[in-house]
């Protein structure tokens, strides 16, 4: 199956580590160019060098700090006019999680929530323009399932998958498709699940068992559900929200 | 995954003032590799020689002298075999004496590690002897029927005692050199502490089915981090540590609010952090730098807040106020020293039982704005056998070790204890131990 992917543009925030980063590789490989950002200068000029490695188009980065909206609108212009327009937008990037105060729920919504809409409302001309384009959204388990703690993260990442439905409904006429794609909890170095693993053992064994696999996720099975869900491959599906758990969470998704 | 990132913990390279703490790194002691006999750990001969030659020559800790404020108040303490009463003067001072009276033996107060208010005198239960606040005898009932008169001793037999640091000291030793000769550097070292600003908010013993110096060893290197508390990497340096042996005292100073060069370096702060920020009343949330600059802004944020917060930290340098400077004052206090709060931990010899002993845990606290002097109500003692109360997650992942170190220790598989460098403060420790077992005469030096 080939998913069309060659020569298509993409433009993918926050992607110098974890799932991220494993959606920039794949869509380099598959022959994609691709655009990235990060807040950290080095981070970024790193990514890129590396991810030129796999990629037989263009790869393009620029620092840049979500929360801030001309920065931001800054970015995907400069990254559209790199590339020459806009065919895919993952908005990946995420202030993660937290219940310390109420500064979570500003951050998670002006990185997580105001990171997607800014972001989706500056490449929807450009898809336009192109005659269609994917939007897929980086949501979570915690999102659909009681997880952890009541907090910012899960809610945000909630209303993403509301507003992810509404606009494959909006722009469909457009030619434009969006998805949702909700990973379960996903092990990587340096990664939350890393932390927990060293700091309690069991409790990561038991996450593990909770699993129908009976394991935790990798990055790169989240990333390849994000990439197929993003490619002409998937044309006829819109609106969905795809969970990618190994059966961590045990509702019934009619 | 296995990692080791290569990374230096910045330091203070100057004591905060002239009465700051040093923090002058000591040449690493050359202590040799021998292995220390396991026997020391087991063996009920070994045990009588510490008593002979070491618990009965150093200075012991009695008692806080917040237990005993005003005259007549005492407190029962127990080492080994003895028990100690340490009694506060009408003149503000203070006197230990063995608990003992000098009739038939009964002991005068029964009541051990519970504070007791103002005695006038103390009168044996048995038959009324009475003895005065300084020990002499007061009153002893028919003296006329005792031919050949009272006891030559006079009372109480007393003991060295003596204040330092907000606690009480003695030595079973009657003719020991002065606690400032034995104390050393420690004075020095911990007066800008200030531990009498400190109030008591936890104390417990608890039996532990070890010998003594294993509880002291477990806390005396930070090797065992990455095997007993996984969870610490999130939180401290294990690796780039400071030693420093002196005569008799050690102790490592440990960065804390870092993380371990063992694990990779996370994309958020970890939680363990987080929570030494909100300690410093900060928000995690609102915190924007990296996890390396959160022990820098942990520290500035406490020194740029300490007045608000009803704190003072003028006598402590930047690390003090986040890392752990941990001391142990030879030969069985062990002393985690933070800016906010002191850990000590006394470890006390069983009586008769080398695979045995009593871990006391006393938590103080650096009292703020919102301490409520009027409120305050000191805890009350209380004694425990091995796994019947919590004392934290950290000290009860010690504690689910030492039942099988000290039945390890007893196997003839093995021969003794393998000490690398990062455990030297246990080689050290067992030097100092010779240097009293080996030879009856300690030496006198300040140590």
């Amino acid at each position: 199956m080939d998913l069309g992917l060659i020569g298509k543009n993409v433009l993918i925030t926050g992607a110098t580590q974890g799932i991220g980063r494993q959606i920039a590789n794949l869509f380099a490989e598959e022959g994609a160019n691709v655009a990235i950002c990060s807040r950290s200068p080095d981070g970024v000029k790193k990514a890129v060098k590396e991810l030129a490695l796999l990629a037989d188009g263009k790869i393009v980065g620029a620092p840049c700090n979500i929360k801030n909206k001309e920065e931001y609108e800054a970015w995907v212009a400069a990254m559209a006019e790199e590339l020459g327009g806009v065919d895919i937008f993952i908005p990946n990037v995420s202030a993660g999680g937290g219940a310390d105060s109420e500064k979570n729920w500003w951050k998670n919504f002006e990185i997580d929530v105001l990171g997607a809409v800014r972001g989706v409302e500056a490449v929807l001309p450009l898809m336009a323009k192109r005659g269609g384009g994917a939007v897929t959204m980086i949501s979570t388990t915690a999102a659909v399932e009681t997880f952890m703690a009541p907090q910012a993260y899960n809610a945000m990442k909630a209303a993403l998958i509301t507003y992810a439905k509404q606009l494959s409904q909006a722009h469909g006429d457009k030619g434009v498709r969006v998805n949702s794609v909700s990973p379960g909890p996903i092990y990587f170095d340096g990664g939350a699940w890393d932390m927990i693993k060293t700091s309690n053992e069991k409790f990561y064994e038991r996450t593990e068992k909770t699993h129908a696999l009976g394991r935790l996720g990798e990055p790169e099975e989240v990333a390849r559900c994000v990439v197929f869900l993003s490619s002409p491959a998937a044309s006829w599906v819109t609106g969905v929200n795809l969970v990618v758990d190994g059966g961590y969470t045990k509702r019934v998704q009619f | 995954m296995k990692v080791r990132r290569e990374q230096k913990i910045s330091r203070v390279a100057k004591p905060k003032g002239a009465r700051g703490t040093p923090v002058k790194a000591e040449p690493k002691p050359k202590l040799g590799a021998d292995v220390i006999p396991a026997e020391r750990y087991t063996s009920a001969d070994y045990a009588a020689l510490e008593w002979s030659r070491m618990w009965t020559k150093v200075w012991l800790l009695g008692c806080r002298e917040d237990d005993i404020p005003n005259p007549g108040d005492h407190i029962v303490t127990e080492i080994g075999k003895e028990s100690i009463l340490i009694v506060r003067q009408q003149n503000g001072g203070v006197k230990a004496f063995h608990n003992v009276c000098q009739h038939r033996g009964n002991k005068v107060v029964h009541a051990v590690h519970r504070p007791q208010e103002a005695a006038k005198s103390f009168r044996c239960r048995y038959h009324n002897w009475e003895y005065r606040l300084d020990g002499r005898f007061a009153d002893i009932p028919d003296l006329e029927t005792f031919p050949q008169g009272a006891p030559s001793c006079g009372g109480l037999i007393s003991l060295p005692c003596d204040r330092w640091g907000s606690f009480v000291w003695f030595s079973l030793d009657r003719r020991a050199s002065s606690l400032r000769d034995y104390l050393g550097i420690i004075p020095q070292h911990l007066d800008p502490y200030h531990f009498e600003r400190m109030v008591l908010t936890e104390w417990k013993s608890v039996e532990w089915n070890t010998n003594w110096k294993a509880s002291v060893d477990a806390f005396n290197e930070s090797y065992h981090v990455q095997g007993t508390h996984p969870q610490l990497l999130y939180y401290l340096d294990d690796l780039d540590i400071q030693i420093d042996c002196y005569e008799r005292h050690s102790r490592y100073l440990i960065a804390f609010g870092v993380l371990s060069p063992r694990v990779v370096s996370p994309s958020e702060i970890p939680p363990p952090i987080k929570v030494a920020m909100r300690d410093a009343g900060m928000d995690p949330a609102s915190y924007e730098g990296s996890v390396y600059e959160a022990r820098r802004a942990i520290q500035k944020h406490k020194r740029d807040n300490a007045v608000a917060q009803g704190k003072d930290y003028s006598d402590l340098n930047d690390d003090q106020l986040t890392d752990d400077y941990n001391y142990l004052i030879f030969p069985n206090i062990t002393l985690n020293i933070h800016a906010d709060d002191l850990m000590l931990f006394r470890h006390r010899p069983h009586p008769t039982d080398p695979g045995k002993m009593y871990f006391d845990y006393f938590m103080f606290q650096l009292p703020g704005n919102e301490f409520d002097k009027e409120d305050y109500k000191p805890p009350i003692h209380k004694s425990y056998k091995h796994g019947e109360t919590s004392l934290g997650l950290v000290i009860n992942q010690d504690a689910y070790n030492l039942p099988h170190v000290q039945d390890g220790m007893k196997s003839e598989g093995f021969q003794g204890l393998w000490i690398g460098d990062q455990e030297i403060r246990i080689r050290h420790f067992h030097k100092t131990m010779d240097d009293y077992c080996e030879s009856a005469k300690p030496k006198g030096r300040a140590g």
